[in-house]
Order: C-alpha cells, then sequence, then structure tokens
C-alpha cells in the first residue's frame, strides 16, 4: 500500500503525475465513465461535448495555452477555456480521441484537469446569463440609434421636417424597434403568454400589453400618418423602457447569483473523479458514483472529500468551514472522521470511506436546503395572493384611464395607458419578501447554521425567551473535572499528575477526563490493571523510574481508604496508595466552551435565557452558575418540560427551544422556534426548524440577530413597494408619468428590493 | 437632402451589423474573461 503523507504538492501548482499508476486517466476512456460527465453536443451528429475542471491555471494567458493545446489534439474541436472559472468545455468525436489523451496532453504542457460533469448544468445557466446580456443589449444599442431617429422631430421647428423624411425616419425608427420587440421582449411575451393560457394574471401581463399598445400605435402612425393615431409616432419609449426593464432584470439575476451563490457553493462541492486503491494496489481515477462503503481513496491536497470516511494515513489540515460553519482549518489525522464535501487543505490523506451518496451528511445538508428554498413562507403566500387582484386592479385603471383621455386625443389616451400598465411594480411587492429571507438564510448557511424553514426566519424575530437544554446542547457529551481536592500534607501537583498517568491508561469517560485535565507527563503508570465499574490499580513513578507507587484511581470503596471527600452528590473519584487517602476528584459534564459568550450575547439582545433539564437540582443550578442563566429548572420530565414551554407562550412569550434534536422531540415540536445541535442526530430526522451543523453555542445568537435584521428588510422592501405602487400609479393615471419614467421607475423599484434584501448577505459576518 | 435617403438606411444596416458583432462577442464569452481576449492578440497561434 501506498503511503506518502507528506508528498510537496502545493494545491495552485501543476499536478504531477499521479504515482502509481501508468494511465491514471485509462478509466475514463469507458463510454459509462465518460457518459457521467459528457452529453451529445447539440446540433452535431457523433460529437460529444464535455466540460474540465483546469487545476494550475494561474491567468488570462493560461487560458490560451490551455485552448491551443486542447485544439491540437485530433478529434477535438470547439475549445473554449475561461480564465476566470478555469473551466474548459469541448466538444469531440468518440472515435478519433479519449478523455485519457486530453488528460495526458494537459499534463504534459503543466496543468491538471477532472471531469466535471455537474459544469455542464451550469453551462445551461451560463446560457441564460448570456442570453440575458444579449437581449440587454440589443435593447440598449437599438434605443440608441432610434433616438438619433426621433431628435429632428423633437429638435426641428414644426414644418420643417418635410413628409418624406419623417416617414423615412419612422420606417427606420421601426426596422430598429423589431428585434428589441422580437427578441429583448420575448422573455415578457412568453410568461405574459403562459399567465393568459393558464387564465390567470401574472407579472408579466402588463408589460407586455404596454409594450405591444405602444408599438401597434407608433406602427399605425408610421404607415399611415392619417389615422387617427396621430402623425406623431413615440418610437423612442418603446426600446427605452425595455432598456430600462432588461436593466433592472440583468441587474436582479446577477444579484441573486451572487446572494444564492453560498447555497450554490454547497450544492456544488463534490468531485466528480477520485483516485481509488484498485486490488493490486494502485490508484486509478473512477467516477465518485461508483465509489462503495470500504474503498480506499487518496485525496490530494486541494481536493473535496468525495465521500464521508475516516483517514487511514496521512495528516493534514481540513477545512469543513461550509458544512459547520467552523472556520479555522480542523487538523486531522489517521482515526479521524472527514465529511464529504470538505476541503483537504495542505498534504495528501489516504480516506477510506464510509457513507457515499445520499447518505452522506453533505447529501442531506443539500436535501434540507434543497427543501428550505422551495417552501413559502407564509408572508410570501400572502403577497400571492393580493398579487392577482392587484393586477386586474392595474389592468381596469389602465382601461379606465384610457377611456378618461380618449376624447383627448387616442395617442395620448393610449400613452397615459401605457405608463400605467408599465409603472405598477407588483415585481418589487412579490419580491420583497422571498429575496430577504433567501439572503438571510444563504448568510445563516455560511455560518454553519441550516434554516429548515424559512417561516422561521420570520417567527424568530419576534422571540424573546430562549430555553436550553442541558445535556447535549449546553454541555458536551464528555465529561470534566470540576473540583480536585487533597488532604492537608498531600502535594496536589504530585498526586494530580500520578492520577493523570494512571487515567492514561483508560478509556472510561471519568479516566479520560481526569487525563485530560491532568496530563502527568512527568509520570509514567505501568502494570496497569481496570477493574470493570470500580476503578483502576497500578504501579506509578517518575520517568526516571524514581518514586514508585502502587496506586489506586477509583470508587471511594474499590480505594481501600477512608475518603476524605465532601459529602457531595457529584461524581467523584478517588486516589489512594491503598493505606493513605491522597485526592478527590469531583466530576460534570463538561460545558461547551462558548457556553457563557453565547448567553451573554443573547442577553445583550434582551432576550430571557432560561434552563431546563431532567437532571438533578445542584447539577443543574451548578451549570446554570457557570453559564450565567439566571432561570433554571430541574428535575423536568418531558411533559414537564413542554407544559413549561406551552406555559410561557400562554403568557404570551415566544419562544425558541434549542435542544439536542433527540430527546427534546416534544418541546422541541411546540415552541415557536426551535433548533437543534445537528451533530448527534441524522440531520433529516432533526425535528427543528434550525439546524447548527457546527457545535457553536454563540450562532444561536447569531440567527435571532440576522432574523431580526431580516424582518426589518422586509418590512423596510414592504413599505418601500408600497408606497411606490401608491404614488406612481395615480400619477401615471392623471398623466403625469411619461412611459420612459415609467419603465425607469419600475426597473429602479424591483432592483432597490433585490439590493436592499442583498445587504443581509454582507451583513453577516457582523453582529 | 436627398443624401439622407442613402443615409438613413445606410444608418440601419450599419447598426444591424454591429448588433451582429455584439452577439459574435457575447456568445464566445467575451464579456466572462476580460483579459484574456486582450492577451489572445499577443499569442501566437
Amino acid at each position: 500500500m501506498q503511503t506518502a503523507p507528506s508528498l510537496p504538492l502545493l494545491s495552485a501548482g501543476p499536478v504531477p503525475p499521479a504515482a502509481g499508476s501508468a494511465t491514471p486517466w485509462a478509466a475514463l476512456d469507458e463510454p459509462a465513465e465518460w457518459e457521467g460527465f459528457s452529453r451529445p453536443a447539440a446540433g452535431r451528429e457523433g460529437w460529444w461535448e464535455s466540460c474540465l475542471a483546469i487545476e494550475g491555471m494561474h491567468c488570462a494567458a493560461c487560458a490560451l495555452t490551455v485552448e491551443s493545446v486542447l485544439r491540437k489534439l485530433p478529434g477535438v474541436d470547439a475549445v473554449q477555456v475561461n480564465g476566470v472559472t478555469a473551466v474548459a468545455r469541448l466538444q469531440w468525436q468518440p472515435q478519433a480521441t479519449r478523455p485519457s489523451a486530453w488528460m495526458a496532453a494537459l499534463r504534459q504542457a503543466g496543468y491538471g484537469a477532472l471531469p466535471a460533469g455537474d459544469l455542464l448544468l451550469a453551462g445551461n445557466r451560463q446560457r441564460a446569463q448570456r442570453l440575458m446580456l444579449w437581449r440587454w443589449l440589443v435593447a440598449g444599442f437599438c434605443m440608441m440609434q432610434v433616438m438619433m431617429y426621433a431628435a429632428p422631430a423633437y429638435l426641428a421647428p414644426a414644418g420643417e421636417i418635410t413628409p418624406d423624411i419623417r416617414a423615412l425616419l419612422g420606417w427606420a425608427s421601426w426596422v430598429l424597434t423589431l428585434p428589441v420587440l422580437l427578441f429583448s421582449c420575448w422573455p415578457f411575451f412568453a410568461a405574459a403568454l403562459r399567465d393568459v393560457r393558464h387564465l390567470r394574471i401574472g407579472m408579466d401581463v402588463p408589460v407586455a400589453l404596454g409594450v405591444l399598445i405602444a408599438f401597434g400605435a407608433s406602427t399605425a402612425a408610421t404607415f399611415d400618418p392619417a389615422s387617427p393615431w396621430g402623425e406623431h409616432a413615440s418610437y423612442d419609449s418603446v426600446p427605452m423602457f425595455v432598456f430600462f426593464l432588461l436593466s433592472g432584470r440583468l441587474l436582479e439575476q446577477r444579484l441573486r447569483d451572487r446572494t444564492a451563490g453560498a447555497l450554490e457553493a454547497l450544492m456544488r462541492r463534490l468531485p466528480d473523479s477520485v483516485e481509488r486503491q484498485e486490488a493490486d494496489g494502485s490508484f486509478r481515477a473512477v467516477a465518485v458514483r461508483r465509489l462503495v462503503a470500504g474503498d480506499l481513496v487518496r485525496v490530494l491536497p486541494g481536493q473535496a472529500f468525495p465521500a464521508d470516511g475516516d483517514v487511514e494515513s496521512g495528516e493534514s489540515r481540513v477545512d469543513q468551514s461550509l458544512l459547520t460553519g467552523e472556520s479555522k482549518p480542523l487538523l486531522r489525522r489517521a482515526g479521524d472522521g472527514v465529511i464529504a464535501g470538505s476541503h483537504n487543505l495542505t498534504s495528501l490523506l489516504l480516506v477510506r470511506v464510509r457513507r457515499v451518496g445520499a447518505q452522506t451528511r453533505y447529501a442531506e445538508i443539500v436535501a434540507l436546503m434543497e427543501q428550505a428554498s422551495l417552501e413559502k413562507p407564509g408572508l410570501v403566500q400572502l403577497v400571492d395572493r393580493i398579487a392577482s387582484p392587484f393586477l386586474a386592479a392595474v389592468l381596469l385603471a389602465a382601461a379606465a384611464a384610457a377611456w378618461w383621455w380618449w376624447p383627448f386625443g387616442q395617442a395620448h389616451a393610449m400613452a397615459v395607458a401605457v405608463s400605467v400598465l408599465i409603472v405598477t411594480c407588483p415585481c418589487a411587492l412579490s419580491l420583497a419578501t422571498p429575496a430577504a429571507m433567501l439572503a438571510g438564510a444563504g448568510a445563516l448557511a455560511r455560518r454553519g447554521v441550516l434554516v429548515r424553514k424559512l417561516q422561521a426566519l420570520e417567527s424568530c424575530a419576534a422571540v424573546d425567551t430562549v430555553i436550553f437544554d442541558k445535556t447535549g446542547t449546553l454541555t458536551e457529551d464528555r465529561m470534566d473535572v470540576v473540583m480536585a481536592h487533597t488532604p492537608a500534607g498531600v502535594n496536589r501537583d504530585e498526586v494530580c499528575g500520578m492520577a493523570g498517568a494512571l487515567a492514561r491508561h483508560s478509556l472510561h469517560p471519568v479516566s479520560r477526563a481526569i487525563a485530560a485535565r491532568f496530563p502527568g507527563v512527568e509520570w509514567v503508570a505501568s502494570e496497569v490493571e481496570e477493574v470493570t465499574g470500580r476503578g483502576l490499580r497500578g504501579k506509578v513513578a517518575r520517568l526516571n523510574g524514581s518514586d514508585a507507587r502502587y496506586l489506586y484511581l477509583g470508587s471511594a470503596f474499590f480505594c481501600r481508604a477512608p475518603v476524605q471527600g465532601r459529602d457531595v452528590p457529584v461524581l467523584q473519584a478517588h486516589l489512594s496508595d491503598g493505606e493513605h487517602y491522597l485526592a478527590g476528584f469531583e466530576l460534570d459534564e463538561a460545558m461547551r466552551p462558548d457556553a457563557a459568550q453565547a448567553v451573554a450575547a443573547l442577553l445583550k439582545l434582551g432576550i430571557r435565557v432560561q434552563l431546563l433539564s431532567g437532571d438533578t437540582g445542584r447539577a443543574v443550578a451548578q451549570l446554570a452558575r457557570r453559564a450565567g442563566i439566571e432561570w433554571c429548572f430541574a428535575e423536568c420530565t418531558p411533559e414537564a418540560k413542554l407544559e413549561h414551554v406551552c406555559g410561557l407562550q400562554r403568557e404570551g412569550h415566544r419562544v425558541m427551544m434549542v435542544g439536542d434534536g433527540m430527546n427534546d422531540g416534544p418541546s422541541l415540536a411546540v415552541a415557536d422556534v426551535s433548533m437543534a445541535m445537528g451533530q448527534a442526530v441524522p440531520l433529516a430526522q432533526a425535528g427543528a426548524d434550525f439546524i447548527m451543523t457546527g457545535n457553536r453555542l454563540l450562532t444561536v445568537a447569531d440567527v435571532l440577530a440576522q432574523a431580526r435584521r431580516t424582518r426589518a428588510v422586509v418590512r423596510q422592501n414592504l413599505l418601500w413597494a408600497a408606497l411606490y405602487n401608491a404614488t406612481c400609479v395615480p400619477l401615471a393615471i392623471l398623466g403625469y408619468m411619461p412611459t420612459w419614467l415609467a419603465g425607469f421607475g419600475m426597473a429602479a423599484s424591483s432592483l432597490l428590493v433585490v439590493a436592499n434584501s442583498a445587504r443581509l448577505a454582507r451583513n453577516a459576518g457582523k453582529n | 437632402m436627398d443624401i439622407l435617403f442613402l443615409l438613413i438606411p445606410l444608418s440601419v444596416a450599419l447598426a444591424l451589423l454591429i448588433l451582429g458583432g455584439l452577439g459574435w462577442a457575447v456568445w464566445r464569452g467575451q464579456f466572462e474573461a476580460l483579459e484574456q481576449e486582450g492577451e489572445r492578440i499577443l499569442h501566437d497561434d
């Protein structure tokens, strides 16, 4: 077996050939493998399209080098390399070339490559983005040109422009407005058509109607100047407001991509292929979905782990920040677990696969997030219900305005109607809540909190009482020495060191706690014997062999010495040499290191903190004092906990319950908001609104602060949307709103809402 | 002023041509990696 834990590899540099196998990529040449990351090229028979993630690319020049390397290969065509995202896209013929050939060529040129199937999906989004940009450019360019043709009509004194020139200008404007109408506007028309077919009124119906009416009126004016539409065509307004609307959508798309980035970055983290050890001991690249539990894989620095597993050999730092919110890289050595989707940072690791595919923690997290993003919070449902009648009212208002202004000139009446249709911005109204909530949830995900129900973010903002469960929530599942006492005349440091040296030989929780607290490095124990349920005995001596004594560590009976410990109802362990009592240790559950800090942060937010536990009064009171919690309730049965939460709710409090998601299921369910420590249980089973993937209690305060900020932003958004519509629609009906201004107002209004929400994603780091 | 009857259609044609160029640039991905296209001219092949 290969063990090379500290190969001098650079994650960003060119990757050397994989040792141990002559053609590491040969596995990719089987059709079953390359079909996983390729698809038939559109419109080219016998050609396939693939995506590669290129490693070791630094600059634009690298992109061009990679491009020319790939292009020189026979049977490879249509190569595009993006220097920013480090992705190569190519089309190829299976008869002429195979993936291993590209990999070898790239490696020779000093670059590493990984087949990337999910990038093909990302390609669809890239297509959508390009299409959007292209529509926007067409609208913008045509707008400028049409404005040039329109300028003479505005500038020249009446009668100066001859009718034939006017007709010529009108014709030219008409030709350049057509692409805007047929191409740039298509998303609006398509959405409107879909709505009409389903007999409902959507956001795009008024827009599509407005565009059509404005264009129709102008066309009539151009080609039949004698018609009642007047001879003054107003082409300039159509491309202009389409341009404004598209500008809004384009920016919105970009902002949303950036906000959703946190979620997406999480969802696309697994590699596509991984080096697995074969029966002969060599490593070969295989597709991740081929992995099964028990496989041994090699993960290079810079790569993501493909599955949950245990480190078999090697030592490296691992970045789990996206999955647990733990920002510091963690040290992982043989025997430690690693989770799929986290990144190996510093050196090579050999990992024994434990869970693959849907069973990994990563898959659970992704599934939870997908579920949450599909769900509609109550406020959104409310807005959706209002939107339809609102739009119907807008259509009626436009018709009424047109009818009112008709006697004053048809052209003017139509312009007013178009303004009314364009200026109303239900988008701002319907985006107000979900945009803010998604941004808030995304920011929390980056800090290690999964939002299972967006609705919870709404109710969380009103919380005034937080109740912690004790075991597993405020405490860790290990013991800690809270007190060590020695009789007079005994050297405390010495006996504690001896106890530690003895305790090192046992895995019992008490022994571990003592060994962790008192390392006892200057002592060694030998001839150690463990009596199950009683204690340990053995010979303890200094490192040089002096001062050897036979010692007993364990229960008072086991120690065969008169106990001089205090009579307190906590777990105790004693140390004696068979005749003399040497030391007593009081043990308690270890409190999480940030528990006191978290409680303080919550109190600062003005929130009442309580502790509920099924444990004995003394233990609970002691822990509450250490954590700084004022109210604590001990010896609670699950029913009593439930009753306590309900009682608080009856008094009008909004309660958030923080538990480990296992023993306190009922009270978690009945609380207004619930939060579970996600370490112990399978995530999908934890019946909580929020799940902490890390174990930092401080995130509880983060969640509450973020929920309050989110609520504030939602309110701002809704207020703005309501104010905007309430002022602009009447103005448009009264005829004070030129069409271009209407388009500008609508785009700006929805943009403002999205930008305001995006602040939530940015602020997440501050409290 | 008769020249306008030639110039205006010409300007329309030119505008459509420029639009085509823009489209080519968009679909080549030139707006996604802005430096790369500039450096292409310094590259040998």
